[in-house]
């Protein structure tokens, strides 16, 4: 395939071309403190959600469950906190645990009976919606725990540029992005370069080919989900940090999102093809057009209509540079 | 695929010089800190933002016109693109922020955790003030909180009902979304005044979170009436679709229903008059934007709080037929009496 053709290379012209855009317009688009940081720190949320999204969508699944596994998962980071008092690190693990398990209920779930993955996720969204509800009326009589662990409030507000060694201090990153990038990274190397990531894939190209090929499907679905669940967890521990809260509205705008950054980054909605740089940029992109919009000031409808038109027309473009590749391959 | 390891570098470098050029510094924090006192009121941008669009913040549009002119601000704007999303609207309140929006009235989408929004911005030097309602909590991080109390307004509403009912019955209260702080205290309100009866007034239904839009009340209040509609003697309004859901509900069921309303929509005022509407009861958004706005210019012209985080009532005002032509008298009254208490009370001004 030409350079040209290739979907991120494309995504990365939108972007710079939007950025160049915003901040011709609005100079504060540059604006270090109020825009770029905060930029970052939302890019990462909906980078981690996006690629809990991704690695569903491997197996041409769905997970229409994402936005309540946050939730849930939050609800037991703060819930060990609360009554047991742990720190950072063994809430933050409680959590992915939780979500993890989540994911891979559905996973069995799907691989077992062989009901839509779509029917199955988002029954379990009905039933964790009100299961948080229940719990959190039922723990704290509120929507959300009243303190965090020790260490969120850094995370929350602290970029590297706070933590100086000598008179060289970090860069105006906040605290939350190396854990989306890291989870980035990871899922990268397991797609790429695994050999259960592989399987994964090929179980999404064609369930029945790679049965005969001797891959365990079953649990290659099982996993994709639990790590999809572990995912949406982490997306829900990075929104409460930025939130400063574990609260039941985790996750209530995740859905939309997650599906837009991996499917502008072309991972494939039929499964077997995904792409975790692509994913990256997806999730940029849509952070970076809300937050020009936001900077533009537009009034509600407005914003909403611009932002489906800068979507469709990346999608459009997306599409038509696609099929210009497609008959070049195909001329002689 | 095969060329993704040059898009890395090039995103690598891509971060690389973003860190180059971001800097490293502290000093932004105390120039931010020091840059919010002394300021005149042509140097004050006031930023007035709801939680999403609802018909109750209408009148905060204006108001926001109103103030530039009549407290001859730098600025004023309204903005109602949160979404009833707290992440959203926290990026609403930065984008101002970056546009040099530098004074805040904010009502917050989760009351829960507004307080780490309030506390991001007071981190930052701005004056915030939390305009009709309160973070859930004892604590308010906001300069002030200026909004209905809404459990008083809630067992205002509640007397009223029981007056118009003689004093005996079966209510259903209506309300918004049951796991919102605000709910709980109009729930607590209701019961209260329900309580002081003695068991001659019994609340048989409470329905909560049908104040998502007008359709989903008008449903909720077919459904009730259909089930329960000979037992109910009132309804109890305490948010503004099921206020005007119940009205027209009842009207076109012709049943012998007393609704007590809750602000000051067409569909009620005419219903007042034309004797459907037992009452409504009124808030005062006029007065938390333009007595809030005040605050804030004052607050970023050098005054403090004498109590910082006083949380003060913007007022209720029950409305019946005797009242229906006069209450706006009341209400601007009272929104010039607030003024005064800022001047008089709440600021302290050097």
């Amino acid at each position: 395939m030409p350079l040209w053709a290739n979907p991120r290379v494309g995504l990365v012209v939108l972007l710079v071309l939007l950025v160049a855009l915003f901040s011709t317009i609005r100079p504060a688009f540059l604006d270090t403190r109020l825009t770029l940081t905060p930029l970052q720190s939302d890019i990462s949320v909906y980078l981690v959600i996006g690629l809990a999204q991704m690695s569903v969508l491997s197996l041409g699944h769905m997970n229409m469950a994402v936005g309540r596994m946050a939730a849930t998962s939050a609800f037991a980071m703060g819930l060990v906190h609360h009554t047991l008092g742990a720190g950072l690190l063994v809430s933050l693990f409680t959590g992915l645990v939780v979500g993890a398990g989540l994911g891979a209920l559905a996973g069995l779930i799907i691989s077992r009976t062989g009901v839509n993955s779509f029917v199955v996720t988002l029954a379990m969204d009905f039933a964790l919606v009100g299961l948080i509800t229940i719990l959190y009326t039922g723990v704290v009589d509120g929507v959300a725990f009243p303190t965090m662990p020790a260490g969120m409030e850094a995370l929350r507000f602290d970029t590297f540029a706070d933590y100086c060694a000598g008179e060289i201090c970090g860069p105006r990153i906040p605290l939350v992005a190396p854990f989306a990038l890291a989870a980035a990274l990871l899922t990268g190397l397991l797609f790429r370069w695994s050999r259960v990531g592989r399987e994964i894939l090929m179980t999404g190209s064609s369930p029945r080919a790679a049965e005969l090929s001797g891959i365990p499907t079953r649990g290659r679905v099982v996993q994709a989900h639990a790590l999809s669940g572990l995912l949406a967890a982490l997306a829900g521990f990075l929104l409460a940090a930025n939130n400063g809260a574990f609260s039941a509205g985790i996750g209530d705008g995740f859905l939309l999102p997650s599906f837009l950054a991996p499917v502008l980054g072309g991972t494939l909605l039929a499964g077997g093809a995904v792409s975790v740089l692509g994913t990256v940029l997806g999730a940029t992109l849509t952070q970076v057009i809300y937050k020009g919009l936001n900077l533009l000031q537009f009034q509600l409808d407005r914003l909403q209509l611009y932002i489906g038109l800068v979507l469709l027309a990346a999608l459009s473009l997306d599409r038509a540079r696609h099929v210009l590749a497609g008959r070049r391959e195909a001329a002689p | 695929m095969k060329r993704s390891p040059f898009l890395r570098l090039g995103i690598g470098a891509a971060l690389i010089s973003l860190v180059a050029t971001a800097g490293c510094t502290r000093k932004s924090d105390n120039e931010a800190a020091t840059a919010s006192t002394g300021k005149g009121p042509d140097q004050v941008k006031v930023a007035l933002i709801p939680g999403g669009a609802h018909p109750y913040f209408q009148p905060w549009k204006t108001a926001a016109a109103d103030v530039k002119t009549e407290f001859k601000l730098g600025d004023a704007t309204f903005n109602e693109t949160s979404g009833w999303d707290q992440t959203k609207q926290n990026d609403v309140v930065k984008s101002l922020a970056a546009q040099g929006y530098n004074a805040f009235g904010i009502f917050g989408v989760a009351p829960e955790n507004i307080n780490s929004t309030f506390e991001d911005l007071k981190r930052q030097g701005f004056p915030v003030a939390s305009l009709a309602s309160c973070p859930a909590g004892d604590v308010n991080k906001a300069d002030f909180c200026l909004s209905t109390d809404v459990e008083e307004a809630a067992y205002k509403a509640t007397k009223a009902a029981i007056e118009t009912i003689g004093g005996k019955g079966n209510l259903a209260h209506l309300t918004g979304n049951k796991v919102d702080s605000n709910t709980q205290r109009r729930i607590a309100g209701v019961e209260k005044a329900v309580g002081e009866t003695g068991g001659q007034v019994k609340i048989i239904q409470v329905v909560t979170d049908i104040d998502t839009d007008l359709q989903t009340a008008q449903k909720a209040v077919a459904d009730l009436l259909a089930a329960k509609g000979s037992e109910i003697t009132a309804i109890v309004n305490t948010a503004y679709n099921p206020a005007v859901a119940s009205a027209e509900g009842v009207k076109q069921a012709k049943l012998p229903i007393k609704v007590i309303a809750i602000d000051d929509d067409k569909t009620i005022l005419d219903g007042i008059k034309d004797g459907s509407v037992a009452g409504t009861v009124l808030q005062n958004p006029v007065g938390q934007a333009t007595v809030g706005s005040y605050g804030l210019m004052k607050l970023a012209g050098g005054c403090t709080m004498a109590d910082a985080g006083v949380i003060v009532d913007s007022g209720s005002f029950v409305v019946t037929k005797a009242n229906v032509d006069s209450y706006e008298t009341d209400r601007k009254a009272k929104t010039a009496e607030l003024r005064q208490a800022f001047d008089s009370q709440y600021l302290t001004c050097r």
